[in-house]
């Protein structure tokens, strides 16, 4: 008798074990990091934790929640700063919680978990009215103070920040559409149709022009008065985060490691495409003397804008997140480190000034 | 290793079939299952054979000798049940080794089921790193993890007077349980082998019920057509043992 509950109880544990070991590989796994950054501190959504970090030392001013982790919480997206001194973080663990902190200290100013949907992407400020957009497919509107306005269906499952012209927020969502949501009506006044899902933002220029990357392996220009496609341009890979434009140049890179500079006019490469070492996830930072990329094989780059590489540092681990800058710093926050360095602060000669290893 | 030759393909055929069915998942998972229970049904076919091997051998002389000679002495009873076994190319444990074989499907189509659905940034990039070449995927991202009231990326529940009933693990235990049973060959009181195997098919149901009370609902929806297809395979081949069924009838 003895000989059968043993053989059965090994048969359970290890199923058990097995299948437990993917969920929590599958946990560790969905780690992504959000990064943002003022004058003074780098803000690191990491985990379980979000962390304010000096930039003039890389060490840690305060983190959020301060002590135990809330095994609860998974924190992402690019933490948002707003004006009046808030920090506006969003959790994709199953507390669904968007949760704003004072920037100065770390301390909770107000938390709504409502939403069937965890948030991915990162909210967005437009009149003192903050807008965050969940995989649940609506767009939430808050007060400053936190108090809940209304919620608005949106469409299929949105994963990334909202852009705004002051009367429209442009929203990408991953069922392959752009829509244009009215602030005044608070309705979806028209959408456009994409070649595949969009993950990332789009970017829009000053004359009303958005361009989006997306998995149908294509940079789309969309004119918002128009509402139509203006041109398209094909990439090797598929896109995953959102071009960024400086005057009438868009920069972006692809999943196939291939990074691009494309006139926004026309649609035609500026350069030929580069080819980095590895595979480009995150939108480029442009700064005042070059673009900086990250790279999955954890190289960051500077390149000129002629597609000339001015530098390149090895910083280790995979570079997925959008790399920032703050102060004199360019800032990248690689996941899997062998260190565990959730944050590495390089200089504008791609040397390394500090990095930063969380305690946790 | 596990990746390549089960996690990928397993993906892609879940994909593929997604895709060319019109983009319900649900679906996708249950065809699934049809192809790997028709891919396994020689395996599935020979330990039916085993299991009526087992029927027959209770009214075997030799075996009845043998319970009597040695039923003061259980070791020797067992090695020679083990030599009758061999000799007459008996598997013992043909109710619960179909079950047990399962289980590299069952991780595999779970990691394959949370890789396709993709709900968070890193295994959505995952998954399109697990897409064959000559698949045009692309167009079907994101995947529609909706099916009926379930969302299959999820544990499933309904909720009944405030108390969250977890349906489709209930319904896993008894298809897990029926299946187990109608596969239990009638057994000695002295048969250590058979007792075990009567053992799993009252454990093992409620394991498979915990495994989709706890996990996605599309590996729960995997189980249930799956036992519904072993069903109906025994019952297909009239090996069914429907008395089995019925508490206190061999």
């Amino acid at each position: 008798m003895k000989l059968k509950k043993v053989f059965i109880l090994v048969v359970a544990v290890v199923l058990a074990t097995l299948l437990s070991g993917c969920s929590a590989s599958a946990m560790r796994s969905n780690s992504w990091a959000g990064l943002s950054a003022d004058a003074e501190k780098a803000y690191l959504a990491n985990g379980s934790f979000v962390y304010a970090i000096n930039l003039n030392n890389g060490n840690q001013a305060w983190q959020y929640p301060a002590e135990k982790a809330d095994t609860k919480e998974s924190f992402f997206a690019t933490p948002v700063l707003t004006e009046d001194g808030q920090l506006l973080i969003t959790s994709a663990g199953t507390n669904h919680s968007l949760i704003s902190l004072n920037a100065a200290s770390g301390s909770t100013n107000w938390t709504f978990s409502d939403p069937e949907g965890v948030w991915i992407a990162s909210p967005i400020v437009v009149d003192e009215t903050i807008y965050a957009p969940n995989t649940d497919g609506k767009l939430y509107a808050f007060d400053l103070l936190g108090n809940f306005l209304w919620a608005k269906h949106i469409g299929g499952t949105l994963w990334s920040q909202p852009v705004s012209d002051g009367e429209f927020l442009y929203i990408n969502s991953l069922d392959h559409h752009l829509y244009a949501f009215n602030l005044s009506t608070q309705e979806v006044l028209w959408k456009a149709e994409a070649t595949g899902a969009i993950p990332g933002s789009p970017a829009l220029d000053a004359d009303g022009n958005l361009y989006l990357g997306s998995f149908g392996a294509k940079i789309e220009a969309i004119n918002a008065s128009a509402q139509n496609t203006s041109w398209s341009f094909e990439t090797k890979g598929w896109v995953w985060d959102a071009p960024v434009i400086e005057e009438n140049t868009l920069y972006v890179g692809d999943l196939e490691g291939n990074f691009y500079a494309i006139n926004t006019s026309d649609g035609r490469p500026v350069w030929n495409s580069i080819q980095p070492d590895g595979t480009i996830i995150g939108s480029p930072l442009i700064t005042e003397d070059f673009i900086v990329i990250g790279t999955e094989s954890g190289s960051a780059y500077a390149i000129d804008r002629e597609g000339a590489i001015i530098w390149q540092y090895s910083i280790g681990g995979r570079l997925y997140t959008s790399p920032v800058q703050g102060d004199d710093l360019i800032l990248f926050s690689p996941m899997e480190m062998e260190n565990q360095a959730a944050l590495v602060a390089l200089d504008l000669e791609g040397r390394q000034v500090w990095q930063f290893i969380p305690e946790n | 290793m596990w990746d390549t030759y089960i996690i990928i393909p397993m993906t892609n055929v879940l994909l593929f079939i997604y895709e060319i069915i019109g983009h319900n998942f649900g679906i996708a998972i249950i065809l699934f299952t049809i192809l790997v229970r028709a891919i396994t049904w020689p395996l599935t076919a020979q330990q039916l054979k085993g299991t009526q091997g087992m029927q027959e051998l209770q009214k075997d002389k030799e075996w009845l000798s043998i319970q009597k000679k040695y039923k003061n002495d259980k070791e020797k009873l067992a090695s020679e049940q083990m030599r009758i076994y061999k000799e007459r190319g008996i598997n013992p444990f043909g109710s619960c080794l179909p079950t047990i074989i399962q289980f590299p499907v069952i991780i595999g189509l779970y990691q394959s089921i949370i890789r396709s659905l993709a709900a968070t940034p890193l295994s959505l990039l995952n998954m399109s790193r697990s897409l064959y070449s000559f698949l045009d995927i692309s167009s079907v991202i994101p995947l529609n993890s909706k099916f009926l009231w379930m969302d299959l990326g999820r544990p499933e529940s309904i909720d009944v007077f405030g108390f969250a009933l977890p349906t489709l693990a209930v319904i896993v235990v008894i298809t897990s349980y029926i299946q187990s049973k109608l596969m239990t060959p009638p057994s000695n009181p002295g048969d250590q082998s058979a007792a075990m195997g009567n053992m799993m098919s009252i454990y093992m149901p409620f394991l498979m019920g915990y495994f989709a009370m706890t996990f996605a609902s599309g590996l729960a929806l995997y189980f249930i057509t799956s036992n519904l297809l072993g069903i109906a395979q025994y019952a297909m081949m009239g090996r069914a043992n429907w008395n089995n069924l019925i508490p206190g009838r061999k």
